[in-house]
């Protein structure tokens, strides 16, 4: 058998699906042959992922969130598993408790005196770049997610 | 239960009935989509989907079918629309961002599978070097050799699942097979790997 028609028979014969005496002349020419023979380890390996992979593990919350998906279909999107809800609400809401205590310190501070007025420009003009984020985004968008 | 009476308590809108069912079927759709979408999360998302179906249609249910039949039905089509879906949202995106889900598919697959010491990097590679070479089999082939090898049903059943002739199957299969070979005769010759 040549190499080209082993290269054919190849997956035939890995699967078993080759009849006896083909599969006797594919083993013989593997046993001759070192490219096919390497072609035919590769193969088997990338073939054999399939085993590996096959019967993922059954996930135990599979019906419970199955059963919620069911009760609110139409009412609520899907949610997103392994995130708190509390950091979703409160990591913003600390946020902008922080950015609008920083503001007005930073205004207190400028307004303190007229010699640090430079002072006072330059924190707004650090400032009002994120001020204008947040308007952008609504703290709502946050609540909603 | 058996199956007959996990139908009928199913016609009547039984929950135990319906646990009952997901319990006992649900690595089959599960394995059954992963093998077609490559993907554990996504596949859960439409085994949901195909479980959702089954409630809320197991009027149109045939007594003389058996359920795994039914279920392994739906979950194909159910995988392959979402395929489907998800290529028209693909074509919206930019090469850049196939490259990193390319990337990200494969570290998810390194990380995902800590505890299997088998699944090391060359195995990651491989696997998605595998299943860029099944997607490519048109998808009749597809579906057939994804019956078969993820789920080792014999040609009879997936002969029922496609509403084909056993022959038909056999054929398929051995196309699909004679497909995949050569891609990865092509990728051996590349050193891909
Ligand atoms: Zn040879």
């Amino acid at each position: 058998m040549k190499c080209k028609k082993v290269h054919k028979k190849l997956i035939f014969y890995l699967e078993g699906d080759l009849p006896e005496k083909e599969a006797g002349e594919v083993a013989a020419h593997l046993a001759q042959c070192v490219d096919c023979t390497a072609f035919a380890n590769d193969m088997k390996r990338t073939l054999g992922v399939l085993q590996i992979e096959k019967s993922p593990e059954v996930n135990p919350y599979f019906y419970t969130r199955l059963k919620a998906r069911m009760e609110n279909r139409e009412t609520a999107p899907k949610q997103i598993i392994g995130y708190p809800v509390w950091k979703k609400v409160l990591q913003p809401a600390l946020f902008s408790v922080l950015l609008l205590a920083g503001v007005y310190t930073g205004f207190k501070i400028g307004g303190m005196a007229n010699a640090e007025q430079s002072a006072q420009a330059y924190a707004e003009t650090e400032l009002v770049p994120f001020l204008n984020e947040m308007e952008s985004e609504p703290i709502e968008t946050f609540l909603m997610e | 239960m058996s199956e007959a009476e996990i139908i009928d308590k199913l016609r009547e809108g039984s929950e135990k009935a319906f646990r009952e069912l997901v319990d006992q079927y649900q690595q089959l759709v599960v394995n059954t989509c992963f093998g077609l979408l490559h993907n554990t999360e996504d596949a859960e998302d439409v085994a949901q989907d195909v479980f959702i179906e089954v409630f809320r249609s197991v009027d149109k249910f045939r007594a003389d079918a058996k359920i795994s039949t039914w279920l392994y039905r739906i979950a194909v089509n159910r995988s392959l629309n979402f395929i489907r879906d998800n290529k028209r949202r693909k074509w919206f995106q930019s090469f850049d961002d196939l490259v990193e889900a390319k990337k990200k598919s494969l570290g998810e697959l390194v990380s995902g599978n800590t505890e299997n010491p088998e699944f090391d990097l060359e195995n990651s590679q491989r696997s998605l070097l595998l299943h860029e070479a099944i997607d490519a089999l048109p998808e009749n082939q597809r579906v057939a050799f994804t019956l078969n090898k993820y789920e080792d049903l014999a040609y009879k059943e997936i002969a029922e699942v496609m509403k084909l002739s056993v022959s038909s199957v056999e054929s398929l299969i051995h196309r699909a097979k004679k497909n995949l070979q050569k891609k990865l005769y092509y990728c051996y010759k590349k050193k891909c790997i």
